[in-house]
C-alpha cells in the first residue's frame, strides 16, 4: 500500500534533486553532519559587522573551508548551536554548505582535521 | 519577522511551528530525528484525539490524514467480573468523532510540511548547553521536547503533582487483522476495559504506516500481573504476552484479537512514568529563559487518553498568547501568564486523570452501572473525553453526581 506520506516523499525528492547538483543544499534541508564542510564564498565586511558575536566568529572561521566539528571545537560553541548558526548563515546566502561525503573523501588532511575536531568535542 | 525557536518535533512543537509560519513568524524547529528516522522508529503513543483538539489542527489545514483514519464515533466501557464475564458493558456516542493517527505518520509528515512551508529544521538532539547560547539568537525559545532529558530545566511543582512514582505500567501493540467488536460491528469506538485491582485495557482504532489498525493498550497497576515488561520482550513475544493477558483478564477482547498480527517490527512499546506538573519557565546559566510546553510542563498518565489532546490545546493556547503579544518582549512574566492560561484549560483534564488512577469510588460505579440503561448518562461521560472540564460539574463530586443522576435517572 502506498501511503500519502510516501507520495509526498517521492515528489519531494524529485524537487530537491536540482539543488543537490548545484550547491548540495536544498532550500532549508541542510545536511549538517559533524563532518559537513562549510565555507564563505564572498566575504562581506559589512555583513560581518552586523552579525551577533557567535555568528560572526563562525563567519570569520569559514573563510577557509571548515567542518562543523572543527568550528564547534575551535570556537568552543556547542554543536547544536553551530548547526543553528550555520543554517541561518546559509539561509541568508552568507555561507555555503558543501555536499556531504564529496569534498573531503580524497583529502586526508581535511579528514584528519575533522577527526581532530571530533576528539576535542568529546573531550 | 519575530524569530522563534522550538525544540522538539512532536504534537505540540510541530503544531505550534506550523501555525506560527502561517502567521508570518520566522520559525526554526530542532528535531532529534529526521522524518525517515521517525517513520522507521518505534511507535510512541496511542494518540487518540477528540473533536476540540482535532479542530485546532483543521483550523490550520493540518488534518492531512482525516480522510483515511478510522472515525472513532463512540467510547465503550466494560468492567470485568471475577469469573471472566462482564459486570457491565456499554458504549456511548461521541457528538463528534475522534481519530488516532500514528505519531510516526503524523510527525514525519508534519515535519516535511513544515519544511515545505518555509520553516527551518535542524536535526539535532538539543542539550542544555546548546540552549544556553541559543536563547541569545531567538526572541522566544519553546521547549516542546516531551518527556526527554530537557525537562530537568523545569522544576517539579509539588502543589500540582500528587504522585511521585509511575501509577501504571504501560504496554502497547499496533495490530492488523482484529475482528470487529461484536456489539457494534459497523462502528469504530475506543474501548475502555477495566479489570478491578489489575488495570485497564484500552483498544483504539487508528491509522498507521500500513493503513487502518487497532491499538490494544494495557495500563497495569504496578506490582500486579500486568506489570511484566521489565525484560523488554522482542516485538513478537511482546504481542504474544499481551494476547495471553487478554485471554486471562479480558477474554471478550481476546476473542477479537486472537488472530491479529503486529503491523510492523516497531509496533510495540512498554514503559511508564510518574505524572507531573512542572514550573513553566526554565532559566539557563547565561540568564536566558525558555518556556516549556505540553508534556514538558504537564505530563499526565495516559489512562484518560488526554496527552495529545492537551498538546494540541497547549499549542492553540500558546499561539494565541504569542499573537496577542505583538512586538512586545517574551519575558519570563509573559511566559508565566502564558502557562497559567493554558493551565486553566489543562487543569480539569489533570484533576480528572489523577482521579481515574485511583480505584473507582462508589458514586462512579453507580454512574457506570446506571449508564448501562441510560443513554444520556453514557453520552455525558464519553463526551467528557473531548471536554474534561465538564467532569467537575458532576462526575468528580459525589454530591453533584447524585443530584445529576436523580435528574436524569430518577
Ligand atoms: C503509551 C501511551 C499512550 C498514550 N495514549 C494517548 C492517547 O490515546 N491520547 C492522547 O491524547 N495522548 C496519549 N498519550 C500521550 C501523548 O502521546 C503525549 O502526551 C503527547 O505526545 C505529548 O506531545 P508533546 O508534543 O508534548 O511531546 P512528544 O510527542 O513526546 O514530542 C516530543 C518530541 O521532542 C523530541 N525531543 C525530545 N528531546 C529532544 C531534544 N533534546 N532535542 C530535540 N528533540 C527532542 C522527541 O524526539 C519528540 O519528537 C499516550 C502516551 C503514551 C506513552
Amino acid at each position: 500500500m502506498v501511503t500519502h506520506s510516501q507520495n509526498q516523499r517521492e515528489s519531494r525528492s524529485s524537487r530537491v534533486r536540482p539543488y543537490a547538483l548545484t550547491h548540495g543544499r536544498t532550500r532549508t534541508r541542510h545536511q549538517l553532519l559533524v563532518e559537513t564542510m562549510v565555507s564563505v564564498s564572498d566575504y562581506d565586511t559589512e555583513l560581518a559587522e552586523k552579525l551577533l558575536p557567535e555568528s560572526r566568529s563562525v563567519y570569520e572561521h569559514a573563510r577557509r573551508p571548515i567542518s562543523l566539528a572543527e568550528l564547534s571545537a575551535s570556537l568552543n560553541i556547542p554543536l547544536g548551536v553551530i548547526r543553528v548558526l550555520v543554517s541561518d548563515l546559509a539561509t541568508e546566502g552568507a555561507i555555503v554548505i558543501h555536499p556531504t561525503g564529496q569534498a573531503y573523501s580524497y583529502d586526508h588532511n581535511i579528514l584528519e582535521r575533522i577527526l581532530d575536531g571530533l576528539n576535542k568535542l568529546s573531550a | 519577522m519575530r524569530k522563534i525557536l522550538i525544540v522538539g518535533a512532536g504534537q505540540a512543537g510541530l503544531q505550534t511551528g506550523l501555525c506560527l509560519l502561517e502567521h508570518g513568524y520566522d520559525v526554526t524547529i530542532m528535531s532529534a530525528r529526521t522524518p525517515e528516522e521517525i517513520r522507521g522508529g518505534r511507535v510512541m503513543s496511542t494518540q487518540a484525539m477528540f473533536h476540540t483538539a482535532l479542530q485546532h489542527e483543521r483550523d490550520y489545514k493540518l488534518n492531512l490524514w482525516e480522510g483515511r483514519a478510522p472515525r472513532i464515533q463512540g467510547l465503550g466501557v466494560s468492567i470485568a467480573a471475577e469469573d471472566g464475564t462482564r459486570a457491565l458493558d456499554w458504549v456511548g456516542m461521541l457528538d463528534d468523532y475522534g481519530q488516532s493517527v500514528d505519531q510516526r505518520v503524523k510527525m514525519a509528515g508534519w515535519l516535511e510540511l513544515f519544511e515545505d512551508n518555509g520553516g527551518k529544521v535542524i536535526f539535532h538532539g538539543v542539550t542544555t548547553s546548546d540552549l544556553d547560547s541559543l536563547t541569545r539568537h531567538y526572541e522566544l525559545v519553546l521547549v516542546a521536547a516531551g518527556k526527554g532529558e530537557l525537562v530537568q530545566l523545569f522544576g517539579r511543582d509539588p502543589d500540582r503533582s500528587p504522585y511521585n512514582t509511575p501509577q501504571r505500567v504501560l504496554s502497547v501493540s499496533y495490530v492488523h487483522g482484529a475482528d470487529r467488536r461484536p456489539e457494534h460491528p459497523d462502528m469504530d469506538a475506543v474501548r475502555f476495559n477495566v479489570v478491578p485491582g489489575v488495570g485497564e485495557l484500552f483498544v483504539i482504532p487508528g491509522l498507521t504506516l500500513s493503513g487502518p489498525c487497532e491499538i490494544p493498550f494495557f495500563e497495569g497497576i504496578p506490582g500486579g500481573p500486568l506489570d511484566c515488561w521489565s525484560d523488554r520482550p522482542a516485538p513478537g513475544e511482546h504481542w504474544k504476552r499481551m494476547l495471553e493477558l487478554m485471554r486471562q483478564y479480558v477474554p471478550w477482547e481476546y476473542e477479537r484479537f486472537k488472530h491479529a498480527e503486529l503491523t510492523d517490527s516497531q509496533a510495540t512499546l512498554s514503559g511508564g512514568y510518574a505524572p507531573v506538573v512542572r514550573n513553566p519557565v526554565g532559566e539557563l546559566p547565561s540568564g536566558g529563559v525558555v518556556l516549556g510546553m505540553a508534556d514538558v510542563v504537564v505530563a499526565n498518565d495516559p489512562i484518560t487518553g488526554q496527552g495529545s489532546n492537551n498538546a494540541s490545546k497547549c499549542a492553540a493556547s500558546y499561539l494565541e498568547s504569542i499573537l496577542e503579544r505583538g512586538g512586545e518582549p517574551f519575558d519570563s512574566d509573559w511566559m508565566r501568564r502564558t502557562f497559567e492560561r493554558y493551565w486553566s484549560v489543562v487543569e480539569p483534564a489533570t484533576t480528572w486523570t489523577n482521579a481515574m488512577l485511583q480505584p473507582p469510588p462508589a458514586h462512579v460505579l453507580d454512574i457506570f452501572s446506571r449508564a448501562e440503561r441510560n443513554a444520556t448518562i453514557r453520552k455525558r461521560f464519553v463526551n467528557g473525553f473531548d471536554d474534561p472540564a465538564d467532569f467537575g460539574n458532576w462526575f468528580l463530586d459525589p454530591e453533584l453526581a447524585e443530584r445529576y443522576l436523580r435528574e436524569v435517572d430518577g
